[in-house]
């Protein structure tokens, strides 16, 4: 029943469609077996990465991440996005345009050029948020959207840095050991399992990946360890960005430390079209650094 | 009886009675600067160290959060912005979440780089990144591996961004050359070669 779903403009970002394009086909998929339509936000671009951009000049920022939204506010329609780097571009400069008069005319001036105007009529959510909330989807009708449950999988979350930090400009409550992912797991039915230190940053962001790659992986590494320690079968998280770090980081990994892990990475999207019974096929698994296949001999 | 608190040593003394000291290479308008932009009162820290302790960076690094905002309270412009490890802070927001005194030592570091930046200090990557996005519209764009196992899924070989409509590329490159941003990223890396 197409015509009772909620529809948002789906903000695409660049490592989903352009790195791990079976999470923006499970995506699509997946949100429309819980009532979500996904609908193309024709013409986004790079969010553009908080790292980079925020570092070098936050006005430039501040102005490119409103195309992006105003994009959305002339289809009349709130954003919906699959990464935790897009959410800081795209949902706080929404939120600080929304509050901050000078910012938003400061901004206005620079799209003027280009005939666009921020208006300040739209919300942005992370799809995790919206599958979590009740009055949109909730975690009873993500359990009952699955045909294949994952059980037996033995899954660590990451939950990222940028969807809920810094937790008193957002609105998800505790940054220090949040669990609605984990129920989000769960409904699959999966075993979430609890690590040390499991809201350490994954070591990629704010450009640390490009400046110091050995630094970054070596945050990386200590999460690996911590995961291995309890011995799960996945990692998921609900960032690209993050995903990058851990599947390819562990190639990189290996090659600089010579450790291994060998732990799959699933972005949440891609877990619940495993459990929606989508193949592995259907969601690239094999483009994923990481060889996925134990993971899904598990479950298959 | 009151006792008049005084050191021996009268230069000494003289130096520590004027509250307002500093050192003689610091910049009060840093300070200030720092505030403006990352909008934080970064004059409340208590260096109590918590983002220190809280920071994934620091145990594998001589990066030391708390000591970038006691530098910026003295004015130490020189100091911050020209240090290496000023680049080494992943943005976490784990600092920012457990600072007592609800400071956002992430973003006095985000306030930092970009005043390195207006003085050319700026790693290459982020230049890089600028260049892709002026070309493309993505950071990281599409590449034909990716394209054919797009068509695999039953996606369209670009996305439904700049990829598949370019005509929004002049819009995107308007805004970064309002800021000249292109510009002095080519100058830049050039100057770098
Ligand atoms: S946690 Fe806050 S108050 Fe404590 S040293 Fe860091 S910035 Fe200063
Ligand atoms: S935001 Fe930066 S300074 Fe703060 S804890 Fe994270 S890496 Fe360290």
């Amino acid at each position: 029943m197409s015509g009772n779903n909620h529809q948002y403009a789906f903000f695409l970002g660049c490592i989903a469609p352009n790195r791990y394009p079976g999470i923006e086909a499970a995506a699509i998929r997946t949100s429309k077996n819980v009532g979500i339509d996904l609908l193309p936000l024709k013409g986004a671009s790079c969010c553009p990465a908080p790292g980079a951009f925020g570092s070098i000049d936050l006005n430039v920022w501040y102005a490119m991440a409103a195309r992006n939204v105003v994009l959305a506010e002339q289809m009349g329609m709130d954003i919906a996005l699959v990464c935790n780097g897009c959410y800081k571009s795209i949902w706080e400069v929404n939120h600080k345009l929304k509050h901050n008069d000078e910012l938003r005319d400061g901004v206005n001036e620079v799209l003027k050029e280009i005939d666009m105007e921020f208006k300040g009529t739209v919300d942005v959510w992370h799809l995790a948020e919206l599958y979590y909330d009740p009055e949109i989807v909730g975690v009873k009708k993500i359990a009952d959207s699955i045909t294949r449950p994952l059980t037996g999988a033995k899954i660590a979350v990451h939950y990222g840095c940028h969807l809920m930090k810094p937790g008193k400009e957002r609105h998800f409550g505790d940054t220090e050991n949040p669990m609605w992912i984990e129920e989000l797991v769960a409904a699959l039915g999966a075993e979430p399992v609890q690590y040390r230190n499991k809201m350490q940053c994954c070591g990629a962001g704010g450009g640390v990946r490009g400046y110091d790659l050995a630094h970054a992986l070596d945050i990386t590494n200590e999460k690996m360890i911590n995961m291995q320690d309890v011995g799960v079968d996945a990692v998921t998280e609900v960032c690209p960005f993050c995903q990058l770090q851990f599947d390819r980081g562990q190639i990189e990994i290996k090659e600089k430390f010579g450790a291994e892990y060998g732990i799959p990475v699933l972005h949440y999207n891609e877990l619940l079209g495993l459990a929606q019974g989508m193949s592995p096929d259907e969601l690239a698994l094999d483009l994923h650094a990481i060889d996925v296949e134990p993971f899904l001999k598990k479950i298959l | 009886m009151a006792v008049k608190k005084d050191y021996k040593d009268q230069n000494l003394a003289e130096k520590l009675r004027d509250r307002k000291y500093y050192a003689p290479d610091s910049n009060p308008e840093f300070l200030k600067e720092v505030e403006n932009i990352g909008q934080t009162a970064a004059h409340m820290c208590y260096q109590c160290g918590t983002c220190t302790g809280s920071c994934p960076s620091a145990p594998r690094s001589s990066y030391r959060i708390r000591l970038f905002m006691r530098k910026a309270v003295l004015g130490l412009e020189e100091e911050c912005l020209t240090d290496p490890d000023l680049w080494l802070c992943t943005t976490c927001y784990s600092c920012t979440d457990r600072c007592p005194r609800d400071l956002a030592p992430t973003d006095a570091i985000m306030a930092m780089r970009n005043l390195a930046f207006k003085r050319d200090i700026v790693p290459r990557n982020f230049l890089q990144t600028v260049q892709l996005i002026y070309k493309s519209g993505h950071g990281v764009p599409n590449n034909d591996a990716n394209r054919a196992a797009r068509k695999k899924l039953g996606l369209e070989e670009e996305p439904e961004t700049t990829h598949k409509y370019p005509e929004y590329l002049p819009g995107i490159r308007k805004i970064l050359d309002h800021y000249r941003l292109k510009e002095n990223a080519d100058r830049i890396l050039a100057e770098g070669e």
